[in-house]
């Protein structure tokens, strides 16, 4: 069988993982930056797995389990955190929950 | 019951000053006179017994050095115990003065005035009765204290102020190297007792002794006002006239020259520092006698008087002759004292608005006693037979021959000098018009008696005081013969100054306004002191304030100011610059975190 090289599993995680947070900097619709991190996640996810292949071992999947269920997790929390905040603010962008500011 | 004598004192300070405002201000001024009274009755005693054997009271040791234990103990012998009575004769008469000269200051405070003068006697009492040298130095710094606060008495002058503040620092000079003096004479002699280092002065080297001898009389040139740092003495008036006359006649000034006869063993065995003595000594005594016959101040002139009394004194020491100086120092002490109480005695008549001897006039008429008392210190100044300063002076002009004829005649002209200028101030002042009477209303009263009875003791005390004379030099160990050609020689030199001031003051032979006009240059170079005084205060002070100037805006301004503010500015700026980092938005926070995440990635695979 042929293997695909470890290169392109990294090329191709560096890229979504780019792509994913290039999407959390530059969009402020709160939504899309919770879906951007999850783009991110799975990058790693992808990195993980393509090692995991190329050596042989297992743990890595084991941690892209984790990675996944930790995702959802984050998905449902932050979902929930998104839509308190569009109920009591009646805002879905970023740049107007400035309460960080120093 | 020696010990009393100078604790007497130091109680009535402490009462005084603590309970002093409790207590009112006459109860105070009473408890002072007491205090030194006292003192003063303990101390003949102390004296007949210190006569028949000289004998030493251990007080207390406070440190103790592994092989050498500091000590507080007192010392009488025929000088010390002697001069402790004068000391204390003297304060008292002097404070029952200032009862009467003090009054109008009643209810303000004037109960610290009387603790002061307390602390002044006890200070006094320490450098004359001390067994050590340490001792010694703690009343010389406590005269210096004691004579800051009196002069700068009337606190709301800036003159009285300034004034004190450059007696403090003068004295300062003088007593660094008078401590100096101490560490260098324990670290001959390895002890700080009198009697222990008078035994080992011919041990020691006499290169390093004529040293220590000389930071020694360092101390005397501050305390006793002589050249060069004189100009304290004369500014020292602003004080209260009591003050003045305590500080120039029994304490303070005295113990210079004190101090010098107490270590004379010390002194003796380095004859050329004792040249140096007797050269400074010499020196002042002219200077301040020709300052004196120019100034117009009442009580500068009788300050310059002191001031060459004091040279004339140390130059005795210088000659090796300690008993006459001694003697002088005594009689000096009665006559100054009384000088002061009547210059003081006209300065309480006219409410103290008087200041300059051509203000007042004709006084004779109206106060005949203080007029009396002020002829008799005159004269006993002047060295007219029979007064006290005849003697003592004429012990002086003896020795000053027996040296060299040329120093002989220096004595003889500054002695003319000295009774000139005291009864010019005399002459001008009880004599001739009623300058007054331009100034004041009212016209002057004599004093009243509380004032009169000290100036009365004091003129006795100066008549009388000069028939001791031989029994004063036996007493200290020396043998004295009056010279009588030298006797009636100052004699005469005397009164041919009294005649001069007599012929142009009161006759007015010559008119001493346009004399004055004529001789402007000289007259303006003796009254200022030949400028030292402006050299003192213009160039040294006044370059040192400059200095500090230039140091504040440049150093101070620029510098540390410019640093610490610089840091707050910085601070700031950088504070505006990055705070619009910090907007409270995600997504440029993540930003942040990105970029610096790739450059510590970037750094760690550069850094292989």
């Amino acid at each position: 069988m042929k293997m695909v090289p470890l290169e392109a599993y990294l090329i191709l995680s560096i890229i979504l993982f780019g792509l994913g947070v290039f999407g959390m900097i530059v969009r402020r619709n709160l939504v899309t930056i919770l879906m951007s991190a999850e783009l991110a996640l799975n990058a790693v996810n992808i990195a993980f797995v393509g090692a995991d292949a190329y050596l042989g071992l297992a743990d890595g999947q084991i941690f892209a389990l984790f990675i996944i269920a930790l995702a959802a997790v984050e998905a449902a929390v932050g979902l929930g955190i998104i839509v308190a905040i569009f109920r009591l603010r009646k805002v879905e962008s970023s740049d107007e929950l400035t309460d960080m500011r120093g | 019951m020696e010990i009393g004598i100078i604790l007497f004192p130091l109680i009535s300070f402490l009462v005084v000053g603590l309970f002093g405002r409790k207590l009112g201000d006459l109860p105070s001024a009473i408890i002072t006179v007491l205090g030194s009274f006292f003192a003063f009755l303990l101390s003949i005693p102390a004296s007949i017994k210190a006569l028949s054997s000289p004998f030493s009271v251990p007080l207390y040791e406070f440190i103790s050095l592994g092989n050498y234990t500091l000590t507080l103990g007192l010392y009488f012998d025929p000088l010390s115990s002697l001069t402790a009575s004068l000391v204390c004769l003297i304060a008292t008469l002097i404070f029952i003065y200032s009862i009467g000269y003090m009054q109008n200051l009643f209810g303000q405070w004037t109960y610290k005035f009387y603790a002061y003068l307390s602390f002044f006697l006890f200070s006094m009492l320490m450098i004359v009765l001390s067994d050590n040298l340490l001792g010694m130095f703690f009343g010389w710094e406590g005269v210096g204290l004691a004579s800051y606060l009196l002069i700068g008495y009337f606190h709301q002058q800036k003159y009285a102020t300034n004034s004190a503040f450059e007696a403090f620092v003068m004295n300062r000079i003088g007593d660094w190297l008078y401590l100096f003096g101490i560490f260098a004479v324990f670290y001959l002699f390895g002890s700080l007792n009198l009697l222990e280092i008078f035994e080992k002065v011919d041990a020691v080297d006499p290169k390093l002794l004529g040293l220590a001898v000389l930071l020694l009389f360092g101390g005397a040139v501050g305390k006793s006002g002589q050249f060069p740092l004189h100009t304290w003495l004369p500014n020292a008036m602003a004080g209260p006239t009591p003050v003045s006359a305590l500080l120039h006649s029994s304490t303070m000034v005295a113990a210079g020259v004190y101090m010098v006869a107490r270590l004379y063993p010390i002194f003796e065995s380095a004859p050329q520092s004792l040249k140096v003595v007797a050269v400074i000594g010499g020196l002042t005594a002219l200077f301040a006698s020709l300052s004196a016959t120019s100034h117009t101040d009442i009580k500068k002139i009788i300050a310059f008087s002191t001031m060459s009394q004091l040279g004339l004194m140390f130059l005795a020491l210088g000659i090796g002759d300690k008993s006459s100086a001694m003697f002088h120092l005594t009689t000096h002490a009665f006559f100054k004292a009384l000088l002061f109480l009547s210059a003081g005695s006209i300065i309480h008549a006219f409410h103290h608005h008087v200041h300059e001897i051509y203000e007042v006039g004709g006084l004779k008429k109206y106060m005949p006693i203080t007029y009396a008392t002020f002829f008799v210190g005159a004269l006993a100044l002047a060295g007219i037979f029979p007064f006290s300063g005849f003697w003592s002076k004429d012990l002086i002009i003896g020795s000053a021959y027996e040296v060299s004829f040329g120093l002989g005649v220096f004595v003889s002209f500054v002695s003319f000098l000295t009774a000139y200028y005291i009864f010019r101030e005399g002459f001008v002042m009880f004599y001739g018009e009623e300058r007054h009477r331009e100034h004041f209303e009212e016209e002057p009263k004599e004093s009243p008696s509380i004032m009169l009875i000290p100036m009365l003791i004091l003129a006795i005390g100066s008549l009388v005081v000069g028939f001791f004379e031989g029994w004063y030099v036996g007493v200290l160990g020396d043998k004295k013969e009056i010279h009588l050609d030298i006797a009636i020689s100052s004699v005469v030199i005397a009164l041919a100054g009294i005649g001069l001031a007599y012929l142009v003051f009161v006759k007015r032979v010559l008119d001493p306004e346009k004399l004055y006009q004529s001789l402007k240059p000289m007259h303006t170079t003796f009254k200022e002191q030949f400028f030292t005084e402006k050299l003192y205060h213009k160039i040294l002070a006044g370059g040192y304030m400059l200095y500090s100037k230039v140091l504040y805006t440049v150093g101070e301004r620029q510098l540390i100011d410019g640093l610490v503010n610089g840091s707050y500015l910085m601070a700031g700026f950088l504070g505006r610059v990055f705070r619009n980092l910090q907007q409270g938005r995600v997504n440029l926070y993540l930003l942040f975190l990105s970029v610096g995440l790739s450059g510590l990635v970037l750094l760690t695979l550069l850094w292989r």
